[in-house]
């Protein structure tokens, strides 16, 4: 088999931390985007899945999601790790395609709906990892009383606002609110290490 | 919102949690961010909370990405690439309609660096025209100056990348060395990347017009490296 020098510099990149992958990136360098799509890719495409419930749209969010982060490349160390970066991107992509085609799809995709029929990839150590500590996120949100569970995925997955969620519910605003931080402090309690480890 | 300003009296976590879920409305997220920069318990609330958000994004059950996605986000971004590079190289070449002696220097000038730095001119009529001020842009093949007249300013910017979802450019102006001041100033570009952004507020005074990336409806201080920087000198 030839390697090429460009595989030689993936091999060279991705021995690199993510951090460290950002700094090439923000000097314009496309293969250490590839090495960071290789490592959030996965993540970016569940996501805009949950969130639209579609796979073609999915596909293109996470397009769309990607290629705004390359051309902003404005990663920012103090608002988080650089895997928060890419899915706050795909999350914002998300819910501005939800703003154009004034539907929000995806709320009623459940979890075995969403993988059923699709082949799995070979994951690596990392990657298994990963689904692990996301089975122990899902674990903590069914653990949280209904009422507050369904705002925040209303808010968080469905880009409703509060005053949306109030409506769709007929609550007081300041309900739904206040079960938003009581849902969301209780994560933090039960996800107390995990959460450090994400931050 | 429950909030009135005041640093101890308010009840800081409903909004907190709404902003981090991005449950706000655009004009409460807004004065949410404003009241940030008053208000440590809220800044502490939000510091918590925050990481939860990250947490969820990353709940979400495994689904495989479709094989090709990756080769096609990396043809955009290649194309993306390649459009920079040709308009880097367009403006490398522009000096066509100059004198050959100054189109030696500007080719020169304009190879040295990645961004394009204007130079100052002055014209020496007697006649109030506008100048033109020196303005850097970092990070992208864009370009901007400030065209200054009667102590106020316009901003005006070509192949700026359009700022991400959720975010906007914002204009500063700092005096001396004191940290830079926002203004009301806030705009995003045309398809093309291009904007013309009055500068608010009498330049009397201010040694540099910053502008930055912040989340949508501005900031009050910002944490950000800016994007361009024109110094008067």
């Amino acid at each position: 088999m030839i390697r090429t020098p460009r595989h030689f510099r993936l091999t060279g990149l991705r021995r690199l931390a993510d951090e460290e992958l950002a700094d090439h990136i923000r000097q314009g360098d496309g293969v250490a985007y590839e090495v960071l799509f290789e490592r959030h890719g996965g993540a970016a495409f569940s996501l805009a899945y949950r969130m639209c419930g579609r796979r073609t749209l999915a596909e293109d969010i996470v397009q769309e999601a990607f290629l705004s982060l390359w051309r902003g490349r404005g990663f920012d160390p103090a608002r988080g790790s650089v895997r928060s970066w890419v899915l706050a991107g795909v999350r914002h992509r998300a819910l501005d395609s939800f703003r154009h085609q004034t539907a929000k799809a995806g709320l009623d995709v459940h979890d075995d709906v969403a993988a059923k029929g699709l082949v799995a990839d070979d994951r690596t150590d990392t990657q298994v990892q990963r689904e692990d500590d996301a089975q122990q996120v899902r674990g903590a949100l069914v653990e949280l009383p209904a009422e507050q569970r369904q705002v925040i995925e209303l808010a968080y997955y469905g880009g409703f606002t509060h005053s949306e969620i109030a409506g769709m519910l007929d609550l007081p605003t300041g309900t739904v609110k206040g079960r938003m931080r009581l849902g969301l402090t209780k994560l933090r309690l039960s996800l107390a290490d995990l959460v450090e480890a994400v931050a | 919102m429950s909030v009135n300003g005041n640093t101890h009296d308010h009840d800081s976590g409903d909004d907190a949690a709404a902003y981090v879920l991005g449950a706000l409305e655009p004009r409460e997220a807004a004065d949410y961010l404003r009241h940030l920069t008053l208000c440590t318990r809220c800044r502490e609330e939000l510091a918590a909370l925050a990481p939860v958000t990250d947490a969820l994004a990353s709940a979400v059950p495994h689904v495989p990405a479709p094989p090709d996605l990756r080769r096609r986000v990396m043809r955009a971004v290649k194309d993306q690439q390649r459009g920079e590079a040709e308009r880097a190289d367009r403006r490398g070449r522009k000096p066509l309609r100059l004198p050959t002696r100054a189109i030696a220097l500007a080719g020169g000038f304009a190879a040295a660096c990645a961004a394009l730095v204007l130079a100052f001119v002055a014209i020496p009529h007697g006649h109030e025209t506008p100048r033109v001020v020196s303005a850097r842009v970092m990070g992208s093949p864009g370009a901007a100056q400030l065209r200054v007249s009667h102590n106020h300013a316009e901003l005006v910017v070509w192949h700026l990348p359009p700022p991400p979802a959720g975010r906007i450019y914002e204009v500063w102006l700092r005096r001396g060395s004191t940290a830079p001041a926002p203004t009301s100033a806030l705009f995003s570009v045309t398809s093309g990347g291009a904007a013309k952004v009055d500068v608010p507020g009498d330049l009397r005074g201010v040694s540099q017009v910053l502008v930055t990336q912040e989340p949508a409806g501005g900031s009050r201080v910002s944490r950000h490296r800016p994007v361009i920087v024109a110094s008067f000198t």
